[in-house]
């Protein structure tokens, strides 16, 4: 049998060129002798669990000279308590992952802001300020909504990249003037001081990946362009 | 108490550096057989080969400035084959062995880390292999020599040796390459397509003579001027970039030596299509005088020395390992694999001993994709068939259907096998 396309003689019972993916006629009906059995090999990855047993072991290194200073100086916790849940906040966001070999975003992604807030609220009390749940919380609730949205969009929707990118950088934008409304009700500060600047240039950005998302000629040219 | 580990070779050092999470540098040799493979047989033949072949029979070890190789205590325990070659080799796969011993139907596959040995070193331990399985199955007689290793005598430590530290030339040469154009494509994770292209070696020796240039560099050109399309096709004249192809050079013809480890390098040669339009003719030629020009005794030797030197310096010596994986690694990304589009690794004719080529219909050599460009072809010649074959990590095969297409044009009959499903 030979590919009327390609000219190259193939094996008997193929169903297609596997140069051209012509369709083979097949009159005797015969099948293909396969030359590889169908399994396949368990995906390996490296495991490479070096760097998080090394970062924890640094970690719980740093918070026990912290906890010794900080008692052997003052008998109390004092200014320790920053520097311990600033350590385990980022254990939480750049070594908790790497224990797992598929760490899952729409799962990590809200842990990291839970551990944010948290942080973000000892701070709060430390300091005895009032400014949590007037104005952290709800910034620190949106920005997990708004990146959970994008990872999951990105995992499970085939497709469409630049629509949720460029829907992304918009809401973005939206989040910016957000903040600067939270940070009015908070702190009693002015409106539109530099959040306008900030949404026309995320609103811009986006938009422009909108654009060129629905213009397939455009998209193909940027394509060409800018591979990587 | 005898050694038991060995140093990587000059050329065997950057491949555990340069390894990334889902992708380590292997090739892979096959000899098909007249009948189905039993696997029993075939594991007494793989274990009566250790004490000749020991660096095959080795697990990669980190030590504090460098990498080496270290006799496996662990079998090499023959498997059946996959749905395709070369799967990631995992730094816990290298800690037991690097050495991959496969079956399936009538074929007898070996797969091996890049540090232990190249293509020439890997078929002579293939085709011994495949000797020691026919005499244990047949009980034939198969005289050594050629790519058959005597198994009676241990390994001469000629063979062992690191043959790029004895023919070094004094002097470096530059490693001054001007980036070439890039393939690439929609990639696959993890799954290779391989298409084998079989050819009657005379009918590529008769075009390539009446062209007068050798086998390799008729490849090359056919191959160049299919990227040459592809590249024309989607990237406007003034941005194209030099199509260049690698072509490894066994030095052991060069410099007479014998080992079994590395000892190869590579030259990339082609032409810069901004400067006009080349034949088939003029690209043949322009490639077979490149090769030529290069590879030669000389010439390699500047090279090699432009990879022993740095590693001879003390500061680069007394450097944590650790250290040089990112620095070689670095060196790699930058100027490792961007002189060339892809690589044609030919093997040439290989023969065997007479008893032997009765029960041996095919043999083949696969080299996988590189860390950044996405394929790759290997070829070698056996019994009047040349096995062309080409690999790839991605989805499009627009690259092997031009490769093969300009073939048949050349009046070269082209049968097609391949792994996709």
């Amino acid at each position: 049998m030979y590919c009327v396309k390609c000219g190259v003689k193939l094996q008997p019972g193929v169903e297609s060129c596997p140069l051209c993916h012509t369709p083979v006629w097949n009159p005797e009906g015969k099948t293909e002798e396969k030359r590889y059995p169908a399994s396949l090999p368990e995906r390996t990855r490296e495991a490479d669990l070096s760097g998080a047993v090394a970062f924890t072991i640094l970690s719980a290194v740093a918070i026990l000279v912290t906890l010794t200073v900080c008692f052997k100086l003052y008998g109390a916790l004092a200014w320790g308590g920053y520097v311990i849940l600033g350590i385990a906040l980022f254990y939480v966001l750049a070594v908790l992952p790497r224990w797992f070999r598929h760490p899952r975003g729409e799962v990590f992604v809200p842990v990291d802001h839970a551990a944010a807030a948290a942080y973000v609220l000892y701070i709060c009390l430390k300091t005895g300020g009032h400014w949590f749940l007037s104005f952290a919380f709800p910034v620190i609730a949106c920005s997990a909504l708004l990146s959970t949205a994008m990872v999951c969009l990105l995992k499970y929707v085939r497709g469409g990249r630049l629509f949720i990118f460029g829907g992304f950088l918009m809401l973005c934008g939206g989040f910016t003037v957000l903040v600067e409304f939270f940070e009015h009700l908070s702190f009693h500060t002015a409106m539109f001081r530099w959040s306008l600047y900030s949404f026309t240039g995320f609103f811009g950005a986006g938009l422009f990946l909108l654009i060129v998302g629905m213009i397939p000629s455009l998209r193909s040219s940027m394509e060409k362009r800018f591979f990587f | 108490m005898a050694k038991n580990w060995y140093r990587l070779d000059t050329a065997g050092l950057i491949f555990p550096a340069i390894a990334r999470r889902d992708w380590s540098n292997a090739f892979r040799v096959s000899a098909t057989l007249d009948e189905p493979i039993d696997p029993d047989t075939l594991q007494r033949a793989a274990d009566d080969l250790r004490p000749r072949f020991p660096s095959f029979y080795v697990t990669l070890r980190k030590g504090a400035f460098w990498y080496y190789l270290e006799h496996s205590s662990a079998r090499v325990l023959v498997r059946q084959d996959y749905a395709y070659p070369l799967s990631f080799m995992s730094s816990a796969e290298l800690k037991q062995n690097c050495l991959r011993i496969l079956y399936y139907q009538n074929r007898i596959a070996v797969e091996c880390f890049h540090s232990l040995s190249d293509g020439r070193g890997g078929s002579v331990f293939l085709c011994t292999l495949a000797a020691r399985y026919l005499e244990l199955r047949h009980g034939l007689t198969i005289p050594p020599g050629g790519m058959v290793a005597d198994l009676s005598q241990p390994p001469p430590p000629e063979e062992l040796e690191d043959s790029f530290l004895k023919n070094a030339a004094p002097v470096a040469a530059s490693r001054r390459e001007e980036k070439s154009y890039r393939l690439h494509g929609t990639p696959e994770h993890g799954f290779k397509t391989l298409t084998t292209g079989l050819v009657p070696t005379q009918a590529l020796l008769d075009e390539a003579h009446r062209r007068r240039i050798s086998v390799t560099a008729l490849l090359a050109a056919v191959m160049a001027r299919s990227i040459l399309q592809l590249q024309a096709a989607e990237t406007p004249l003034r941005r194209q970039r030099p199509v260049k192809i690698t072509i490894p050079v066994d030095l052991r013809r060069l410099y007479g030596s014998r080992t079994m480890r590395n000892f190869s390098l590579v030259l990339n040669l082609g032409v810069d299509p901004r400067y006009g339009d080349y034949s088939l003719d003029e690209l043949g030629r322009i490639i077979y005088h490149q090769l030529q020009a290069a590879a030669t005794p000389q010439n390699m030797a500047g090279m090699i020395a432009a990879n022993v030197q740095p590693q001879q310096l003390t500061v680069l010596r007394l450097t944590p390992v650790g250290v040089k994986n990112f620095v070689m690694n670095q060196v790699y990304r930058a100027s490792g694999e961007s002189g060339g589009c892809l690589n044609i690794s030919n093997l040439g004719n290989v023969e065997l001993p007479e008893p032997m080529r009765r029960h041996v219909r095919r043999l083949e050599f696969i080299i996988g994709p590189q860390r950044s460009y996405p394929n790759n072809c290997s070829v070698l010649s056996y019994g009047g068939t040349t096995a062309i074959n080409m690999i790839r990590s991605i989805r499009e095969s627009e690259l092997e259907r031009l490769f093969f297409s300009h073939l048949v044009e050349l009046g070269i009959p082209v049968e097609i096998e391949c792994n996709r499903r």
